[in-house]
Parts: structure tokens; C-alpha cells; sequence
């Protein structure tokens, strides 16, 4: 018939337009995997003094773009993901430090610095460029503590999933279309709440008590020293200051002088006439506010028996030489004699010990060193450290550059030796002579795999005080772990004063969208509608006739002919 | 703009239906009924298959094909045959004439069986914030469903209502509804077995679809003449 092949030609044409679009679509849009989730973690939020410092806000919803972006884009609804391979200081300077308006920012960091991440004897030739970053995340790090930002700013570690996202973001920027609603592209969502104040921000202080040999009379009337260490961080991400230079190595070497001691006293036969008392502050970031609340709530006689107090303060990444810092003059009996029992332990060593003297300043609230708490109260005290100047306030606290990798646990067994021999010459009084009680080999050694799990274990605990609830788990085993070296232990449960303010929301998951433009949806709907006119065409005029479709269109105004 | 794309996968997966409908002959001769018909016949027969499945069928962790799950699964699918035949020759229809009956049931046929299969994702899934291809892909399906069940209606009305057929196509016909009957089974395969994505399957239907509705119209035609 004739209308046969007509009809087959309609068929044909019809299936090939189907196809060609089909295609078309296709190729305007790639084919997605669907919609991923990232864990990424907050840049802190403090007031100090009523002045607000860090991230404002926690909540994200908004287009993403790279550092690729045209140069004169408005971002304030834009958020950036930046490696941190690529960040340079001029945008630092430019974006944030002057305040300029951006919707969000996460700065992706490479998996060196994360918490998982044990690092180790790793690759020699790629220590230049360790450093390196390592010194560009401590600058940007100290940056973002100290600027007031009014969007969230959040840190991320780079994976596969990240990085597809990230090249694609770059060759859309690459085009020179900002991603906005109307032009597609992805869309970084992190719903959290609205960042609340942490209340009563609680600081835990510590101490375990190991009694001396008392002949006759009571213990109190014995001399005591103290070994002190503050155990919490500060860092620009919370959920990742693990600090553990500052102060997981003070810790761990506390615990292993503990533990020597406890050995020593166990046997009356060769207890010392001197008490012990271990000390774990918390608040060590906020001038040593723990430290103090710790020496105020001590008694009268107690503060008057000690003899001195040895402070420890990062004493992981030293090579050959550490400081003793001391606010004392030099002349003072009880200096002289620390002085002389630590440089002569190290000379036998082989390592060397210089003095520092630093004048406190009653009227200036900032207290630099721990042993300066100590001093304010008339206690003589001493800080051991492999810094040879004081740190700022809340730098070197333990933040993002501070994890396991830079830490050398030799160092740390070193320093545990020299003060574990050093206490002991004081204490067994065995000045001037060569004696040494911890020797290798022996069953008194200094133990380098208890030293190498307690840093494991320190290098993956994040310990920002404000963070740290009252019953949190670290306390308690770090409670228990005294318990078993010392006599008796007792927890101070304080609050932090009032100079710092805390705000909570420290770690979030960041969903990433893949989004189609509102062009795609109405150019799709143009041609569904296209296509059903078609396929309403095709109907009529194949089952119908064609004069029927043309009448569709023409039964008004034929009436109108028939009236008139 | 996400209730947009649900709107838009909409009218592709639900329009055509509705344009079929008010296109051809079927609005002047008023067929809703028997449509509708269709449709209540074809929600009967998925809970029929629906029980049979959940009896006869072994829950299989693995996502691969099993021949002999995907035989039973075929097997089930004759159920759907047989609620056609009986939608076809048991419900009474006004008085249609049977070139309208057939594409009426088919139509409600393949209305319900998308609305079953394919309302309930796109209402969940599409209005997501993730764009994917899925939902538009969904709806090129529903069109070839469509096309399948007509052409399935167009053969199965040939076999059980028309007395006098060329002898000679009888063999054909039922071979041409066998095929169309084993879609379900076919796509299965090539997905599973043969690992296919969701594009190329979708291709695949809507060819097959195309050419079938082809067969089964030349065949119609071919059985309207008066005999041979």
C-alpha cells in the first residue's frame, strides 16, 4: 500500500531523532557517581576577652569553586577547597587576614598530617618538602587562630573521593564559569547546628603521690619534688590537635619516671627520704591556668616541703642539647644544685644542658613557662624543654603540625634517663660520684616500648581541655595509669577562668552534590514537550488522518464561516 | 530546582500515556472504562506474581545471573499472559470495536505498571539535590513498556479473538508473543549475565519495542484482509 512505507519512513525518522538526542543529552552532562561524604573538621571558635577569634559559623551550603577562580568572581556565596600544596601566602594575606567576603573555605591537608597516619621512617627525599609544608600549615595554622572569620572554615584530608571532585571543580573553573545555579557543578552541604558556648569549659588536674621512707614522725615532715606536666592541647582544628611533641613526649615522660620511681620505692630498702609528687595539669595553653588552680588548692605545709619542682615541657625533637629554664637567679642554692646534678648526668650522656634565666613580671597576666606558676607562689621550680625561647600564647600548643611523625622517641628515652638519674642523685644523695642507677640492661632500664605505645596512644587522642567532658575516657586512664606507679591519687575538677570562651561543633560531614544547571532542566523540558507534541502528531495523523490534526487547528474559524 | 527534575521525569514517564490516550480514537469513543478495567485486572495479577515469587523463589545474596531462578522468574511472568487473555476476552466492554479494545487494555495495562513501578523511586529519588541519569532512563523505559504492552494486547487479541487467521502467520504470532512475554526475562539477563548499564539496556528496550510494535501492526494488518 501506498501509505506503508510512509509510515515506515515516520518510524524511522522518529527512532533516529530519539537516538540523536539521547546523545546529545549525554554528552552535555557526565555521568555522575553519585553523591559523596567527607569527614572534615572545624577550625576553632574562641572569644578571648570578648573578642572573637576563628570560624563563626558552622553550617555550609553553597556552590564550590578552586583556587582557579576568575579573578574578579564575587565568592561571598562560593566555597573554596584548596590543597594545601597550593595555598600561598599572598591569598592568605589577601582573603583572609583582610577579611574578604567568601562563603566558605576547606583547606585540604595531605594524609601526612593525619591522626591515622603512624608516619615513621618514611621516605628521606621527601623530607624538603615535609618541611616545607610543614612550615606553611604552622603559619596558616597561627593565622586562622588569631583572625575573626565570619564563614566556616573547615579542614579535610586529602582521598581519592576529594580529589576527583577537586580536578573536576578546577577544569569547570578552567572554563572561566564560576559555579552558580545556573551554571551547574557541585554543591558542598554541611548541616550542623548553630555553634552553642561550651558552659563551664572543665579542666582536670591530676596528681599521684608517692610516699618517701619516713624513720619516725609523719611523711609530710619529708622533702618532696615534683614532676609536673600539662597534658591538653590548643590547635586550629580541635578534633585533630593531638600535640604530640607538645606535650604528649612531657607526658609520657612523666609516666615512665613514675613508673621507674615506683620501682625504686617499692622496696623500703631502697626508698628515698624524699616524697614524690607526679602532677598532670590541664589548662597549659591558657597561661598554666590549671597549674595554678593545682599550687592554690595545695596546703600550707605541703607548699613549704617541696624542695623543687621539675616542669616538663616538649621533649620529643631534640638532637643534642636542652634548657633548663628558671626564673630564680642562677645563684640560688636550690638552682645551683639542679643545675649541677642535670649537666653532669648529661655530660655522662652525651648530650648538654645549658640554663636559662627569665625575670617573671608580676603585672603582665601572660605566664610563659609552667615553672612560672611555681615561682609566683615562692616554690622553686624549673622548666626542662628542648625550646630555647618561650612560645607566644597559644603557639606551639600542640596543633595540626604537631603528630607522631615529628617525634623522635629516642629523644624522649634520653631525656626520661637524664631526669630520672638526676632525681636520683639528689635524692640518694650520690653527688659527685659516677653512678648509674638506670643503666641499660638492667631492670631498672627506661622501657622504650612502653614510651613508644604511650605516644601512640597520645598521637591519636585529641585533648583540647574545653572538649574534654568529666568523665572523658583519656582522663580515666591516664588516672589509672598513676594509680598503678604511685600511692595515691586524687583528681582537682576546676573550671576555666574567664578570659576564654569556647564554642562547640568541632567535626562535621561535608556532602558533596553533583548538581544540574536550571538551564539543563528547562532545555530538558523543552524537549520532553517537543517530544510529546511529536508523538501527539504522529498518533493523530496515523490513526486518524492528517486533515483531522489541521482541523484541530481550524474548527474555530470554520464555525464562524457557517454562522455568517 | 530538584522538584523541577521530578516534574520533568513525570510528564516523560506518564505523559505519552496521556497523549496516546487523547491522539487516537480512543477519547471519541470514550475507552476509559475498559483502560481502567485494565488497570484494576493488572493490579490483581502483580499480587499473584508477587506470592507465587515469594514462594517458590530462593533469596540469592550474589547480584548474578541463575539460570534456573531466572527460568522459575519467566515462568511466573506467563501469569502476566493470562491476566492479559483475561482482561482481554472475560471483562465485558461496551460495544468497541476490537482494533480500539485491544489498545485500550493495553494502555491501562502498561498506565498501571508504571505508576506500580516507577512513581514511588521517582517521588523518593527524585527530588534529591543528586542529579543522576537514573530517573530519565526510567522514563525512556516506561515508553517502551508502553509500546511493549500494546503490541503484546495487539497479539494477544489476535490469538484468542479473531476466529478466522491466515494459517500461515498463526506460527508467528505466537512465536512474536512469546518474545514480547520474555522481555522481562531478557533485560534481566543482559544485565546480570552479560552486565550491561542502565543506558544500554534501556537502548536495547526501546528498539526491541520499536520493531516488535512494527511486527505485531504488520501482522494486525495483515490478518484484517479479508482471508486468504
Amino acid at each position: 500500500m501506498a501509505m506503508t512505507p510512509r509510515k515506515t519512513r515516520n518510524r524511522e525518522m522518529l527512532f533516529d531523532s530519539v537516538i540523536a538526542l539521547v546523545f546529545i543529552l549525554v554528552a552535555c552532562v557526565d555521568l555522575c557517581d553519585g553523591a559523596t561524604v567527607v569527614d572534615v573538621y572545624r577550625l576553632i571558635q574562641y572569644d578571648m576577652s570578648g573578642v572573637p577569634f576563628g570560624s563563626r559559623l558552622a553550617s555550609l551550603n553553597h556552590h564550590a569553586a578552586s583556587l582557579h577562580f576568575s579573578p574578579h568572581a564575587d565568592l561571598s556565596r562560593t566555597v573554596l577547597l584548596i590543597p594545601l600544596r597550593e595555598l600561598n601566602m599572598s591569598f592568605v594575606q589577601e582573603y583572609i587576614a583582610a577579611s574578604k567576603p567568601l562563603g566558605g573555605l576547606i583547606l585540604l591537608l595531605p594524609q601526612m598530617f593525619s591522626v591515622e597516619n603512624k608516619g615513621g621512617v618514611g621516605s628521606n627525599h621527601d623530607d624538603g618538602s615535609k618541611e616545607l609544608l610543614k612550615n606553611v600549615l604552622d603559619e596558616v595554622e597561627q593565622i586562622l587562630i588569631h583572625t575573626n572569620l565570619p564563614y566556616p572554615v573547615y579542614f579535610a584530608f586529602e582521598d581519592e573521593n576529594i580529589d576527583t571532585v577537586l580536578l573536576d571543580i578546577k577544569k569547570n573553573d578552567a572554563t572561566g564559569q564560576p559555579a552558580t545555579a545556573t551554571t551547574g557543578g557541585y554543591k558542598f552541604v554541611v548541616s550542623a547546628t548553630e555553634p552553642k558556648k561550651v558552659g563551664s569549659p572543665p579542666i582536670t588536674n591530676i596528681q599521684g603521690w608517692l610516699a618517701g621512707l619516713k624513720t619516725d614522725g609523719d611523711s609530710h615532715q619529708l622533702p618532696t619534688i615534683a614532676i609536673v606536666a600539662s597534658y591538653d592541647t590548643f590547635g586550629a582544628a580541635p578534633a585533630l590537635s593531638v600535640g604530640s611533641d607538645s606535650n604528649g613526649s612531657g607526658i609520657v615522660a612523666l609516666l615512665e619516671v613514675a613508673r621507674l620511681f615506683s620501682l625504686l620505692y617499692s622496696n623500703p630498702k631502697t626508698r628515698g627520704q624524699y616524697n614524690l609528687l607526679f602532677g598532670l595539669t590541664s589548662g597549659g595553653p591558657y597561661n598554666y591556668n590549671g597549674t595554678r588552680k593545682w599550687l592554690q588548692s595545695f596546703d600550707q605545709r605541703l607548699r613549704e616541703s617541696i624542695d623543687y619542682a621539675i616542669c616538663l615541657d616538649s621533649i620529643g625533637s631534640w638532637e643534642n642539647e636542652l634548657w633548663i629554664h628558671v626564673s630564680k637567679p642562677p645563684e640560688n642554692a636550690f638552682i645551683k644544685q639542679i643545675m649541677e646534678d642535670f649537666s653532669s648526668v648529661a655530660e655522662e650522656l652525651g648530650f648538654q644542658v645549658n640554663l636559662k634565666h627569665k625575670k617573671i613580671n608580676i603585672s603582665n597576666p601572660r605566664v610563659a613557662w609552667e615553672h612560672e606558676q611555681f615561682s609566683r607562689l615562692r616554690v622553686t621550680a624549673a622548666t626542662l624543654s628542648e625550646l630555647s625561647t618561650p612560645p607566644e600564647l597559644l603557639e606551639r600548643t600542640g596543633g595540626l603540625v604537631d603528630g607522631r611523625q615529628f617525634v623522635n622517641e629516642a629523644a624522649i628515652v634520653r631525656s626520661v634517663k637524664l631526669i630520672a638519674e638526676s632525681l636520683a642523685k639528689h635524692i640518694y644523695g650520690h653527688q659527685g660520684k659516677n653512678v648509674q642507677i638506670f643503666a641499660d640492661n638492667s631492670n631498672l632500664a627506661v622501657n622504650p616500648s612502653y614510651v613508644r605505645s604511650w605516644l601512640d596512644v597520645l598521637s591519636r587522642t585529641p585533648r583540647v581541655a574545653p572538649f574534654l567532658s568529666k568523665d572523658d575516657p583519656f582522663v580515666t586512664a591516664l588516672k589509672k595509669e598513676l594509680e598503678d606507679h604511685t600511692d595515691e591519687v586524687n583528681l582537682q575538677r576546676e573550671v576555666l577562668d574567664g578570659m576564654f570562651t569556647f564554642y562547640d561543633s568541632t567535626t562535621a560531614k561535608l556532602n558533596i552534590y553533583q548538581v544540574a544547571s536550571v538551564t539543563f532542566d528547562l532545555l530538558l523540558l523543552l524537549v520532553l514537550g517537543s517530544y510529546l507534541i511529536v508523538l501527539f502528531s504522529f498518533l493523530v495523523i496515523t490513526t486518524r488522518g492528517l486533515d483531522d490534526l489541521i482541523s484541530l487547528f481550524r474548527r474555530p474559524p470554520s464555525r464562524k464561516v457557517k454562522t455568517a | 530546582m530538584t522538584v523541577f527534575h521530578f516534574f520533568n521525569c513525570a510528564i516523560l514517564t506518564f505523559g505519552p500515556h496521556a497523549v496516546y490516550y487523547s491522539a487516537t480514537p480512543l477519547s471519541e469513543y470514550d475507552t476509559l472504562g475498559t483502560s481502567v478495567k485494565a488497570a484494576v485486572v493488572y493490579l490483581a495479577t502483580a499480587l499473584v506474581k508477587l506470592i507465587c515469587l515469594a514462594t517458590f523463589l530462593k533469596v540469592s545474596e550474589s547480584d548474578s545471573f541463575d539460570p534456573y531462578q531466572e527460568f522459575l522468574k519467566a515462568l511466573i511472568g506467563f501469569i502476566d499472559v493470562a491476566g492479559l487473555y483475561f482482561a482481554l476476552t472475560q471483562l465485558t466492554h461496551r460495544n468497541i470495536s476490537q482494533n480500539h479494545k485491544f489498545q485500550a487494555v493495553g494502555l491501562g495495562w502498561a498506565f498501571a505498571d508504571s505508576v506500580l513501578h516507577r512513581l514511588a523511586p521517582l517521588w523518593v529519588g527524585a527530588r534529591g539535590l543528586e542529579f543522576t541519569w537514573d530517573y530519565i532512563l526510567q522514563g525512556l523505559e516506561a515508553n517502551a513498556n508502553l509500546v511493549l504492552s500494546i503490541s503484546l494486547a495487539a497479539l494477544g487479541s489476535l490469538m484468542w479473538l479473531r476466529k478466522n487467521k491466515p494459517k500461515t502467520l498463526i506460527p508467528i504470532i505466537y512465536l512474536c508473543a512469546v518474545i514480547v512475554a520474555t522481555m522481562p526475562s531478557t533485560t534481566s539477563y543482559l544485565r546480570r549475565g552479560l552486565g550491561w548499564h542502565l543506558p544500554k539496556v534501556v537502548g536495547f528496550e526501546l528498539f526491541t519495542s520499536l520493531v516488535m510494535a512494527f511486527i505485531s501492526w504488520q501482522l494486525f494488518a495483515a490478518c484484517q484482509r479479508p482471508s486468504l
